[in-house]
């Protein structure tokens, strides 16, 4: 039986506490190739989530754990931004390593009681029906909820649906 | 985490439609189970310069003291196995003593404090210890449904060694009868993890004369030593 504290709604009134300087734009110690991850988070009305906060982990561009961060610098590899009025968000980044690119990102907002999980693809939807970690849905087409759009110079739309007609895929986690 | 398999839910279920702003924000299709280690790549490592000096106290950032009864909030910060996560960041955030966010959002009729914004972080030291200095929140009304108020409470963000350790809870108060009736605290199912999220008095633990003492211990998910170079 575990002693876990349990969950709670970040609510609407997080911003200003959990605001990191420059967090939109994910920093290394090793160079790479710079990619901008930017959508719109919406309900299950189709409305725009205005008041999230979207926090992304990832590898390095080596492939790599990310190496610490020193000073005052916030901690390489780890993405942190809040939706704005029309549910957008945006995380510049560099690509990351290993075998099918892709981002941890969780969502956290009013409504809830624990952060959803989900994964952003940069890559193919081959490349990502192929990962292992995605067996459970290789052979579904909600899979496709996962991978973003490549619009050409690192850019990559992904729009994520909470509930309803093209639901993301959320991990239990 | 889900601990269906160990017989206990522990987290509130995405839809509870008591909580009315669940009902078109929880996902309808089952979760995917992704496979065990998935999410324990080691991380966000926060650098100590992150936090400055008296960040973690909320009384200290204004011309004078903030109105309210003065409080300390300290407690253990502990992984599954009860292993300290050491050096690792706490952010809180809260209302003022009367109810009100600094918050540009925050519609509530109660006033500011030109002294207080609620905003706090630190890290744990060697043994899992954090330490806040800040001032009792006041309860809040909100748009639930009728008669809907808040009981008074700290929210908490946790990052953890890991994302599978990620946790943002929200602590409470000892014999406050709002939580009897209130939606939030209530979606959690189990009445043991409830009571994890409500501080205890812990007397000796404020300030003789000037400051009560609450405790208030949070356990993550997993039971993963804290890597020895995080203890630097």
């Amino acid at each position: 039986m575990t002693n876990r504290t349990p969950s709670q709604t970040v609510g609407p009134f997080f911003h200003e506490a959990l605001r990191w300087k420059d967090a939109a734009c994910v920093t290394f110690a090793e160079p790479g190739e710079r990619v901008v991850v930017a959508g719109r988070l919406l309900d299950g009305a189709g409305e725009p989530v205005a008041d999230a906060l979207v926090e992304t982990w990832q590898r390095a561009p080596t492939g790599r754990t990310p190496a610490p961060a020193t000073g005052a610098a916030n901690p390489h590899g780890f993405g942190r931004t809040q939706s704005g009025a029309d549910g957008a968000f945006r995380i510049e980044t560099l690509m990351p390593g290993g075998e099918t690119p892709h981002l941890e990102v969780a969502i956290l907002a009013r409504g809830l009681l624990k952060a959803l999980r989900t994964r952003v693809y940069l890559a193919t939807e081959a490349q990502a029906r192929a990962d292992p970690d995605l067996a459970p849905i290789a052979g579904s087409q909600r899979i496709a909820t996962l991978i973003a759009s490549a619009e050409g110079g690192g850019q990559f739309r992904w729009d994520v649906r909470l509930q309803g007609d093209g639901e993301t895929v959320f991990f239990a986690a | 985490m889900n601990d269906s398999s160990r017989g206990v839910e522990i987290d509130p279920p995405y839809l509870y439609p008591e909580y009315r702003s669940t009902r078109l924000r929880a996902p309808l299709q089952p979760l995917v189970e992704l496979p065990p280690g998935a999410l324990a790549m080691p991380g966000p490592r926060v650098p100590a310069g992150f936090v400055r000096d008296r960040d973690n106290d909320l009384t200290a950032h204004g011309a004078a003291a903030p109105l309210g009864e003065k409080m300390i909030v300290s407690g253990r910060l502990l992984d599954e196995g009860g292993r300290p996560l050491r050096r690792s960041l706490v952010e809180v955030w809260q209302a003022n003593a009367s109810g009100r966010y600094a918050h540009p959002g925050d519609t509530h009729d109660a006033p500011l404090d030109p002294n207080f914004t609620g905003i706090g972080r630190t890290f744990t030291d060697d043994e899992g210890w954090y330490r806040f200095v800040t001032v009792k929140p006041g309860a809040y009304p909100w748009q639930n449904h009728a008669s809907a108020w808040r009981p008074q409470h700290i929210h908490f963000s946790l990052l953890g060694n890991a994302p599978v350790q990620r946790l943002v809870t929200q602590m409470y108060f000892p014999g406050d009868p709002l939580l009897d009736v209130d939606p939030v605290y209530n979606s959690v199912p189990d009445a043991a993890a409830r009571a994890r999220m409500v501080a205890s008095l812990a007397l000796q633990s404020g300030i003789e004369g000037i400051a009560l003492g609450y405790r208030f211990d949070i356990v993550l998910a997993g039971a993963h030593a804290t890597p020895l170079e995080a203890r630097a």
